[in-house]
C-alpha cells in the first residue's frame, strides 16, 4: 500500500488508487506525450481519482474532471502528467 | 421534371456518444452497412424520406479531434474536409453528460467554416446525475439550433428531421478560437500565400505538418519567422487548451449542479468487471458462454440446413435426368452448398455475441484488463478485438485493427490475425476430424470437442508467438500507448445488431455460395474431360476419374504434397482452398461424388474408405493430423489478401504474410506426418 510519502507521487502513475488528486501539468518532456491525453480533457487543474489498475502494473483506469469521465491509461502516459494530492 | 439530387448530412460526434442509436432510428428502413466499402467511403450510409426530401445520413467514425491519432480518425477527418463541398451540413451529437470532450470537437468544425446542427442526447443520464442543462442558453452562446434527444425512445428524432428538412444549419463567421498572437503574422502571411480563406484550415494545414491540407514549398515563408515555436505538435497542444478553456467557460454558465448524486450503474459493474481477478473470471466465462452457444445452440438450426439439403440432393438425384449432370448437381453443387450453409448459424451467433459486447461498452474493458498481457508480444490490448473477431471471419478483424494508433502494433495484429480459427475453417475441421477422432469421451466430453478446442487454442497461440518473433523485425515507428474512454454501460441495440448480423452472414453465404458454384462446375468439366485416349479423338469425354484432366494436374502437384502426406485428390482440395478454405468441403463432395463405386454413400464415408494404390488409407491419423494443421496455419483466402492489402497499402506485407503462414503450414503439416506415419 502506498502512502503519501512515496517520491514518484507527483506523478500519475504511482499515486495512490482512491484518493482526489489534482493535475498541476505535464513533465518537460510533453511534447513526446501522446495529444490525445489532453484532447480527452486530462487537462491542468482536472481533479481525478485512479479507481483501479489492471495487474502487473497493467494500465491505469482514472476518472477525472467535473463530468466523471473516465479513461485508461498505462503508467508510461501516466508518467508524463505530474499532480498532487487535493486538500 | 424534377431533380430530386440527395441532400447528404454527417453525423458526427466523439466515439459512445449514442451515434449509431441515432443513426439507426433516423434511418430504420434504408440502410447500408458498407464496412468493406473502402478507406474514402464511409462506414455507414442509410436514408430517410421527410416531407417528400431524400436524405442520405453518412455515419462517419467517431472521433475526439480533428487531429487524427489513427487510421479511424484519419479517414473521419479526411473525409469532413475534403467533401465539404459535396455535403449540406453535420448533425453533432454531444452527449449530455460529457459535454465538455464533445464540444472540443464541435468547435473545431464550427471553425471550419462548416453548416451544423447540434444534437445533446441522453438529458436524462445528466439529469440523474444531477446536473442540469440550461439549453436555451447553451443555444444562445453557441449561436446555434439544439435539438435534445433520447435516441432509445425515439424522443427528437422527428425534430432533427425538421430541422434538416428546414436547413437550420447554422455556419459561424467568427473563430472560437483565438490563434495565439506570436503565430498570427506568420498565419496571415501562410493564408494568403496559399489562397487560404478560412484562417482555422490554414491553421490546421501548419498544426498538422500537411496532412490535413497541402503546404508543399513553404519553407521560403518560414524563414525569417520564429520557427521553434512553430513546431506542429505544440500548436496542437496550444490550440487544444486554448478551446477547453472557452468551453469551460461556456458551460460553466450553462450548467447548474444539483447536490444530488446517484451511483451510475457504471460505477457498480465496474467493480466487478475491471477487478484484477474477477474481471478476468467474468471474461474467461464470457468466452466460454460465446463459444458454447457456437457450438451447441447453433446445433439445432444446423441439423435444419443439414437435413434440408440432404433432403434436396435426394430429390434432384430421384428427379434428374440419369447422367453425370445429375451426379454433378446432387452430389457436386448441393452439397457443397449445403457444406457451406450449415456454417451460417455459427458464424451469425459469434458476430452477434461480438457486436453486443462492443456496443454494451463492455469490449473497452476487455482492452484495459488484456493489455499488459498483450504488450510482451508487440500487441496493443485493442488488438483483442480484432483477435476475437477473426474467430469469426478475418476480414471484419483486420479492418477493425483502424482504431490501433502504433503503425507496428496494427501491422502486427494485421499479419497474426488470420491465424485466429475462423469460422471458414470449421467445415474443414469438422469433417477431419470426423475421419480421425473416434466417437469415445472423456470424461464426459467428447474427444471430437476437445480436438476442435484445441484448435481454436492452436490458432490463437500461434498468432501470439509469431507476433512476438515478428516484432523483431518491424521497427517501431512512434510511441506506442494506451489512452482510451471507458464507456458507460448500456444496454445494446439488439434490434439493429441483429440486422447487422444478418447482413453479414448474407454476405458470406453469396460470398462462398458463388465461388464453391464455379469451382464445383469447374473441377465437374476437369474432371469429366481427359487427354486424348483414342487416336483422332480431340479430348476425350467421360473418363475415368484418374485419367481425367484434373487427376493429371493434381499428380503434377502430387511429388511437392506427398512429403505431407496427400494424395492428388487432397493437392486439388488444397489448390481450390487459396480461393477461400471452405471450398474444401465442396471440391471434396465434388471428387468422391465422381467416383461413383458406390453413389448412395455419403461423402464423409467415401472418403473414409479411400484407399492408396498401396492399399493404405488416404485418411489415416497421420494425413488428418497434417491436413488440420495446414488448414490451421495457411493462408487460403483470397478476400482476406485484399483487406491486408487495402488496409497496410503493401504489396510486400501482404505477400511476406502468404509466404510466411503458407509456408509455416507447409513444414509444421511436413513434420507433424512424417513423425506420425
Amino acid at each position: 500500500m502506498k502512502t503519501l510519502k512515496d517520491k514518484d507521487l507527483h506523478k500519475l502513475s504511482g499515486f495512490p488508487k482512491n484518493i482526489m488528486g489534482k493535475i498541476l501539468g505535464y513533465d518537460n518532456d510533453h511534447l513526446k506525450m501522446p495529444n490525445k491525453i489532453i484532447e480527452m480533457g486530462l487537462l491542468p487543474e482536472t481533479v481525478f481519482r485512479i479507481l483501479y489498475q489492471a495487474p502487473f502494473s497493467g494500465p491505469m483506469y482514472v476518472e477525472f474532471g467535473d463530468e466523471k469521465s473516465r479513461i485508461a491509461l498505462r503508467e508510461e502516459e501516466g508518467n508524463y502528467i505530474i499532480v498532487e494530492e487535493l486538500n | 421534371m424534377q431533380e430530386t439530387k440527395k441532400k447528404q448530412v454527417l453525423l458526427v460526434g466523439n466515439p459512445n456518444v449514442g451515434k449509431s442509436t441515432v443513426f439507426n432510428t433516423l434511418c430504420n428502413k434504408k440502410q447500408k452497412t458498407g464496412n468493406y466499402a473502402g478507406v474514402t467511403v464511409a462506414s455507414h450510409s442509410g436514408q430517410y424520406t421527410y416531407k417528400d426530401e431524400e436524405v442520405e445520413v453518412v455515419d462517419l467514425p467517431g472521433s475526439y479531434s480533428i487531429y487524427p491519432s489513427s487510421e479511424d480518425e484519419a479517414i473521419f477527418s479526411k473525409f469532413l474536409i475534403d467533401e465539404q463541398k459535396n455535403y449540406a451540413g453535420v448533425v453533432y451529437i454531444l452527449e449530455a453528460l460529457s459535454l465538455k470532450r464533445g464540444l472540443l470537437l464541435f468547435q473545431q468544425i464550427q471553425d471550419l467554416g462548416v453548416p451544423m446542427i447540434l444534437v445533446v442526447n441522453q438529458i436524462d443520464q445528466a439529469e440523474r446525475r444531477g446536473v442540469d442543462i440550461d439549453i436555451k442558453k447553451f443555444s444562445e452562446t453557441l449561436g446555434i439550433t439544439i435539438i435534445q434527444t433520447n435516441a432509445k425512445e425515439q424522443i427528437g428524432i422527428d425534430e432533427i428531421r425538421e430541422a434538416v428538412f428546414s436547413n437550420q444549419f447554422v455556419k459561424t463567421d467568427t473563430l472560437s478560437f483565438e490563434t495565439p498572437n506570436e503565430h498570427k503574422d506568420f498565419l496571415q502571411k501562410f493564408a494568403s500565400h496559399k489562397g487560404i480563406d478560412n484562417p482555422y484550415k490554414a491553421w490546421i494545414a501548419l498544426s498538422s505538418e500537411g496532412e490535413l491540407g497541402k503546404i508543399e514549398s513553404i519553407k521560403d515563408l518560414l524563414a525569417g519567422s520564429d520557427t521553434k515555436s512553430m513546431v506542429p505538435k505544440r500548436l496542437q497542444v496550444q490550440e487544444t487548451v486554448r478551446r477547453y478553456q472557452k468551453v469551460d467557460k461556456i458551460l460553466a454558465d450553462v450548467i447548474t449542479k444539483k447536490p444530488q448524486f446517484k451511483e451510475l450503474l457504471t460505477e457498480k459493474l465496474d467493480k466487478v468487471l475491471v477487478h484484477k481477478f474477477w474481471g478476468y473470471v467474468v471474461f474467461m466465462f464470457i468466452l466460454l458462454i460465446i463459444f458454447q452457444s457456437v457450438f451447441f445452440l447453433a446445433e439445432y438450426p444446423m441439423n435444419w440446413i443439414d437435413d434440408f439439403f440432404a433432403w434436396l440432393s435426394a430429390f434432384s438425384g430421384e428427379h434428374l435426368p440419369e447422367g453425370p449432370v445429375n451426379s454433378l448437381i446432387s452430389n457436386g453443387i448441393i452439397p457443397g452448398l449445403g457444406g457451406i450453409m450449415v456454417f451460417a448459424p455459427q458464424i451469425g451467433i459469434l458476430l452477434y455475441f461480438l457486436y453486443l459486447l462492443e456496443d454494451s461498452g463492455y469490449m473497452a474493458r476487455v482492452i484495459f484488463l488484456m493489455d499488459r498481457f498483450l504488450r510482451p508480444f508487440g500487441l496493443n490490448g485493442k488488438s483483442i478485438v480484432p483477435l476475437v473477431s477473426g474467430t469469426a471471419c478475418a476480414i471484419p478483424a483486420v479492418i477493425s485493427t483502424r482504431n490501433i494508433e502504433n503503425v507496428r502494433e496494427r501491422l502486427l495484429t494485421i499479419l497474426v490475425t488470420p491465424f485466429m480459427t475462423c469460422s471458414a475453417r470449421l467445415p474443414v475441421y469438422s469433417i477431419i476430424i470426423g475421419l480421425i477422432i473416434s466417437d469415445d469421451t472423456f470424461l464426459g466430453i467428447k474427444y471430437k470437442a476437445l480436438v476442435l478446442m484445441g484448435m481454436y487454442l492452436l490458432g490463437f497461440v500461434v498468432a501470439l508467438l509469431s507476433s512476438a518473433i515478428l516484432k523483431r523485425f518491424i521497427k517501431n515507428q512512434g510511441k506506442t500507448y494506451l489512452v482510451m474512454d471507458l464507456p458507460a454501460y448500456k444496454k445494446p441495440l439488439f434490434g439493429y445488431d441483429f440486422k447487422l448480423v444478418l447482413g453479414k452472414v448474407w454476405d458470406f453465404i453469396t460470398g462462398a455460395g458463388k465461388i464453391i458454384f464455379i469451382v464445383s462446375i469447374i473441377i465437374w468439366f476437369l474432371s469429366y474431360f481427359g487427354p486424348q485416349q483414342k487416336p483422332g479423338e480431340m479430348v476425350a469425354a467421360n473418363v475415368e476419374l484418374d485419367h481425367s484432366y484434373l487427376a493429371k494436374m493434381g499428380k503434377a502437384i502430387e511429388p511437392a504434397i506427398a512429403p505431407l502426406g496427400y494424395d492428388w485428390k487432397m493437392g486439388v482440395g488444397i489448390i481450390t482452398s487459396f480461393v477461400a478454405r471452405e471450398v474444401f468441403v465442396g471440391t471434396m463432395s465434388t471428387l468422391y461424388s465422381l467416383d461413383s463405386d458406390a453413389p448412395e454413400m455419403k461423402v464423409i464415408d467415401k472418403m473414409r474408405n479411400d484407399v492408396k494404390p498401396d492399399g493404405g488409407k488416404v485418411f489415416n491419423f497421420a494425413t488428418g493430423v497434417s491436413v488440420l494443421l495446414f488448414y490451421a496455419f495457411a493462408m487460403q483466402c483470397v478476400s482476406t489478401l485484399a483487406v491486408v492489402y487495402r488496409e497496410t497499402k503493401s504489396w510486400r506485407w501482404t505477400a511476406f504474410q502468404v509466404v510466411m503462414m503458407t509456408g509455416l503450414a507447409y513444414f509444421v503439416s511436413m513434420f507433424a506426418y512424417q513423425i506420425l506415419k
